[in-house]
Formats: structure tokens, sequence, C-alpha cells
């Protein structure tokens, strides 16, 4: 299977701490692949790397376009998201003043009505405007939540939350999703109804997901393959099954 | 009180809230809905007022064959001619008129774009204070540059309708001219505000990292709002100039900034409505002090601190009852809205 995004020796440093240090990894097309690794072993900044907050000391970052793989490292966040990659964080990050649908509409790029000349002119942009609220309440029923589509962030509980941050993504055409601790605060059986859904949009969108987790135990049920980091360097990959039974990675994750 | 003028009051009090009321919503808009903390408000007002006074006092001697460069505006003789001059040709002040609106728009529009472009990349505090210390750079210029009047500025500025021979015709003319551009000015605001422009620099506001990471370009768009809510604060600037028919650097002190940083904070941030009543509350209160002060023939305390005093304790006491204003945030309204409820009416069918 050819690869969605190469991540090649990458190097990352604050100061003294080497939050990554020498990383290659690759995130196969249609893959729901894992994350892993004690605190602070560097997940979030391999995250932070790939979409464009961080510039790498070293190395590079590779994205599928067509048919080719394109460096991205060096742009800017919002470049990378035009390319096809969404991210959540580890602290959900939505638009508190807006209400769960206006989140949704906020993110499609390309909005007649975002231009200010065009914003003026209600007609130039209603129909499009339409079109997309149309969208957004699909996708909302597809994830149960049409409910909430008046509520504010702050009325929804932290599953929803998650929930609403991944799938703000999928009212663009984005083909990459980096999920930062999606089960985070989950309840057991909502953070597996969180999982269930995103193999539902690997398998029905032919989306792609690399996803940092640390609820081993819900997580190894659903990837196909995961990655193990410890303090910036790679530890173990491979299936679920053969990673937690890894010595190292036990090792790593006792030893902290 | 004998002889209490009324009549006289309302229009002044008006030409003023008409005129904050276009920075009311402007700042609402840049600050109130987009979170860019403009602090330098008073410099794109000022540059808009110095730009109409030098155009309309050159343009007026020049084109009525005086030689500026022995006979500048600013000097005695300008000024006497100004005023012998100025009113002559309905056509040319009206001309003038459209003319400085239109320059002060453009002038103090890219103004705003490139004086915030760069620092925009940094926190809000840090473009709030380099706002606010242009001002004063843009006013300790003003001071000192003698085309434009140096500290005495530009005086007798002929107006666009000082050719009306009724005194009390020509406010009222004025005034007209003053609440459309306000009209104008509300228009345009709401309708951004109410589009999906507006959502996304709701956004923006609430979590500038997240818009970035949805593919926002954070920098540019905040400096396209600017262009637009400096270019208007400029023609407000314009009616100002008009309105006083002369400008000097000291009208243009960071208090003025301020002073519409009260008029939004007491209406409510991110309601328009709720500027047009903060402006019309703080220039009431201003208004009433510089007329009935005088006729209470109380010198001791000054209306300007007594303004100050007033504004404040007008906040404090809001703010306890509502932390939002007079008037909350309301809800965007786009065509999202009726889609969503068309939804809901058809499911409890
Ligand atoms: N902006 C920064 N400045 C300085 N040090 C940083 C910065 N970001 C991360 N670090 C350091 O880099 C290391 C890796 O941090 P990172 O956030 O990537 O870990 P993580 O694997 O996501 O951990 P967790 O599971 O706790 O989220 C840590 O030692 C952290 O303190
Ligand atoms: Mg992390």
């Amino acid at each position: 299977m050819s690869s969605m995004l190469e991540v090649r020796d990458v190097a990352k440093y604050f100061g003294g701490v080497k939050a990554l240090d020498g990383v290659s990894l690759t995130v196969p097309e249609k893959g729901l692949i894992g994350l892993i690794g004690p605190n602070g072993s560097g997940k979030t900044t391999l995250f932070n790397v790939i979409t464009g907050f961080y510039v790498p000391d070293r190395g590079s970052v590779l994205f599928r376009e067509s048919n080719d793989l394109v460096r991205i490292d060096g742009l800017n966040p919002n470049e990378v998201f035009k390319r096809g990659i969404v991210r959540t964080f580890q602290i959900p990050r939505l638009f508190n003043s807006l209400t769960v649908l206006e989140n949704l509409l906020v993110t499609p790029l390309g909005q007649r009505g975002e231009n200010p000349v065009r914003a003026l002119l209600r007609n130039s942009w209603s129909a499009q405007e339409r079109e997309l609220a149309k969208k957004a309440i699909e996708l909302l029923k597809a994830f149960n939540m049409l409910r909430y589509a008046n509520s504010k962030i702050s009325e929804l509980s932290a599953a929803h939350i998650k929930m609403l941050e991944t799938i703000r993504g999928l009212m663009t055409p984005a083909k990459l999703y980096l999920l930062d601790e999606p089960a985070a605060g989950v309840d057991y059986l909502m953070a597996k109804e969180l999982f269930t859904y995103v193999r539902r949009l690997r398998d029905e969108h032919n989306l792609t997901f690399f996803i940092i987790e640390h609820r081993l135990e819900i997580l190894m049920e659903y990837v196909d393959y995961v990655y193990v980091l410890h303090n910036g360097k790679l530890l173990s990959e491979g299936k679920p099954q053969e990673v937690i039974s890894d010595p190292k990675v036990i090792e790593a994750y006792i030893g902290v | 009180m004998i002889g209490f003028d009324i009549v006289g009051f309302m229009i002044s009090w008006l030409t003023l809230f008409g005129i904050y009321a276009i920075l009311a919503l402007t700042l609402n808009l840049e600050s109130g809905t987009a979170g860019i903390t403009n602090f330098g408000k008073v410099v794109f007002y000022g540059v808009g007022a110095y730009v109409s006074a030098t155009l309309t006092a050159y343009l007026i001697l020049i084109l009525n064959g005086v030689d500026v460069s022995e006979t500048p505006p600013y000097g005695i003789r300008g000024i006497i001619l100004l005023g012998e001059l100025g009113n002559k040709n309905p056509l040319l002040n009206i001309g003038l008129l459209v003319l400085s609106l239109v320059i002060a728009f453009a002038v103090s529009g890219v103004l705003g774009y490139l004086l915030t472009y760069p620092i925009l990349r940094v926190g809000p505090a840090f473009v709030g204070f380099t706002l606010l210390s242009s001002g004063e750079l843009l006013r300790i210029f003003l001071q000192h540059y003698e085309p434009v009047g140096a500290s005495k500025g530009l005086m007798a500025i002929p107006t666009p309708f000082g050719w009306i021979a009724d005194s009390r015709l020509r406010e009222v003319t004025y005034l007209g001219l003053v609440l459309g551009l306000l009209a104008v000015t509300y228009v345009v605001t709401h309708r951004l505000v109410n589009s999906p422009l507006g959502r996304t620099l709701r956004a923006l506001r609430d979590d500038e990292i997240a818009a970035l990471c949805l593919g926002k370009h954070v920098p540019r768009i905040k400096a396209t709002i600017l262009f637009i809510g400096s270019g208007v604060a400029g023609m407000a600037g314009v009616l100002l100039t008009y309105y006083l028919t002369s400008v000097n650097p000291n009208m243009f002190v960071p208090a003025v900034t301020f002073n519409v940083w009260a008029m939004i904070i007491l209406g409510g941030f991110g309601n328009l409505k709720g500027s047009l009543l903060g402006a019309s509350v703080i220039t009431f209160v201003d208004r009433v002090l510089t007329f009935v002060t005088p006729q209470l023939g109380i010198a001791a305390i000054s209306p300007d601190y007594l303004r100050w005093v007033i504004v404040g304790l007008l906040i404090v006491v809001v703010l306890l009852v509502n932390p939002r204003g007079l008037l909350p945030e309301k809800p965007i309204r786009t065509p999202a809205v009726d889609v969503i409820l068309e939804e809901f009416r058809g499911e409890s069918k």
C-alpha cells in the first residue's frame, strides 16, 4: 500500500531537550495507525512538526499529493490544512462563542461569504451557505449529534467535544487526520463509540488516521499498526499484539 | 436655566453621536468581533481629519489662484483668505467633501493595513501597545510639521455646506450627512458580522490557533478587517474636521481611543446596537456637561474631569449588573439558521 505520510529522520530540540531525535515512520493510505509512548516522549511534538507549528531541526515530512510525495515541513499550519491534513488537540480547541453548527461551518475553505466585499451581498453567498448547512446537518445526524446543533460548546460532554473536533474536518475534503488523545477524559463506552466512528470513517470515506492515545486497551482494539516513541526516538513498531508484548515497550511504560 | 437652546443641543449632540458611533461600530467589528486589541483608533481618525483639513485648505487656496508657498493656509493671511474664499462655490465645497472622504478612507485604510500586518503575528497586548504608541508618534510628528500648521493646526476650514446662509439649516443638513454615513456604516458592519466572514472573525477571536489549523490565513484576515475599520474611521475624521472647521494635534490624544472603547464596553462587546447605545450615552454625558457647566458657573470642576468620572462610574455600574455590557452579543444570522430551523420543524412533524 502506498504511503500517505512519511516522516524521515525528524529531529526537534528545545534547548537541551531532545523532544524528537531522528524519528522515521510511515502512515499508509487508509491506515488506522496508533502512536503511543510514555508522557513526554515526543508524540505531540511530532504532530506539531507535521502540522507546521514547528520547523524540524533535521529531517523532512512528506505528504501524498495525487501520485507524488511532497515535502510539507516548513509550511505554515494553514497551508498544511489546505493540503489535506486535519488535526485535533490534546486539549480540544473549539470556538466557544459559536454553536455546534457554526463550529462546523467555520471549516470549509473557499466560502464566498468570507470575502469582505461578497459578504455585503447576501445573494452571492446564501445558496452556498445553505448547502454547507445541509452538509453539516447530515454530519451531525450521522454522528448522533443533531440535537446539539444550536448548543454552545460549554453545554457538550467531553466525548461530544472530542467528536465535534474530529468531524469538523469532514466538512472539507481532508485526507489525513491526526488525533491527539481522542479518548482522554471520555468514559469507556463513549470512547469505544468514538473509535468505532473513526473506523467507519476510514472504511466509508477512505480517510487515513494517525492517533495518539494513552488508553492502550481501547486503541489496540482498533488500529492496524502502532509506533512507540520513547525519549524522542522510535522504540518499537508493529501490529498491536506484537507491540504490547514487546519487552522494551513494557519496560519503557513501567520504567517511567 | 435661561435661554437653553434645546434644538441647538440636540443638533450638536446628534452630530457628535453620529461621528463617535461610526468609530464605535468599526472598533466593535475589529475588537469586539475579531478580537484585535486596537488601542490606536485615534490614529486613523486623526489621519482622516488631517487629510480632509489639508486637502480642503490647500485646494481652496490654490484653485482661487493663491500662491500657497507665500500665503500658506496656516498663516494669518491664509486663514483670512480661507474665510473670504471658502464658501463661494457650493459645487467645489461638496466636491472637496467627496474627495476628502475617498482619500481619507484610502489613506487611513492602507495605513491600518500596513501598520498592523507585520505586528499581528505577535500577541494581542503587543498589537494594542504598538498601535497606541503609533498614535502618539503621529501626534508628535504633527506638532512639529509646519505644512499642516504644526501645534496650531489648521483653522477656518471651509465646510461642505458653508454656502447655506441660514445657520440652523446648515447644521441640520450637516447632521443629515453624518447620520447618513452612520447608517451606511451600520449596514456594512451588520452585514459583515452576519456573514461567513463574521463567523470566521469570531472563530479567530475565540481561538486563533484552531482557526489557523483550519486553514484560515489569520494575519491577512485581521489586516483586512483593520483596513476596513481604519478606512471608515478616517471618514469619521473627515466629518469631525468639517464639524469643528479646524484641526490640531491635541484633538487626537489617546483618550479619544479610550472614549470609543468605553462606548463598546458599555454598550456590549460584539453587539452593534450596543455600540450605538454606548455612543449615544457617552456623547450625551459629554454634551450635557459642555452645555450645563458654564451655565452653573462652576469653575472649580472642569467638565473634562467630570466626564471621565461619570463614564467610569457608568461602566462600573453596568458591568456589575451585566458583565457583557448593556446589550450582549447575539448569535450570527445567516441562512444556516433557517436551514437548521426547517430541519427541526420537519423532524417534530
Ligand atoms: N514548546 C516547547 N518548549 C520546550 N519544551 C517542549 C516544548 N514542547 C514540548 N517540549 C518538551 O518536549 C518533550 C516532548 O513533549 P511532548 O508534548 O511531545 O510529549 P508527549 O509525548 O505528547 O507527552 P504527553 O503524553 O504527556 O502528551 C517534553 O519533554 C516536553 O517538555
Ligand atoms: Mg502530548
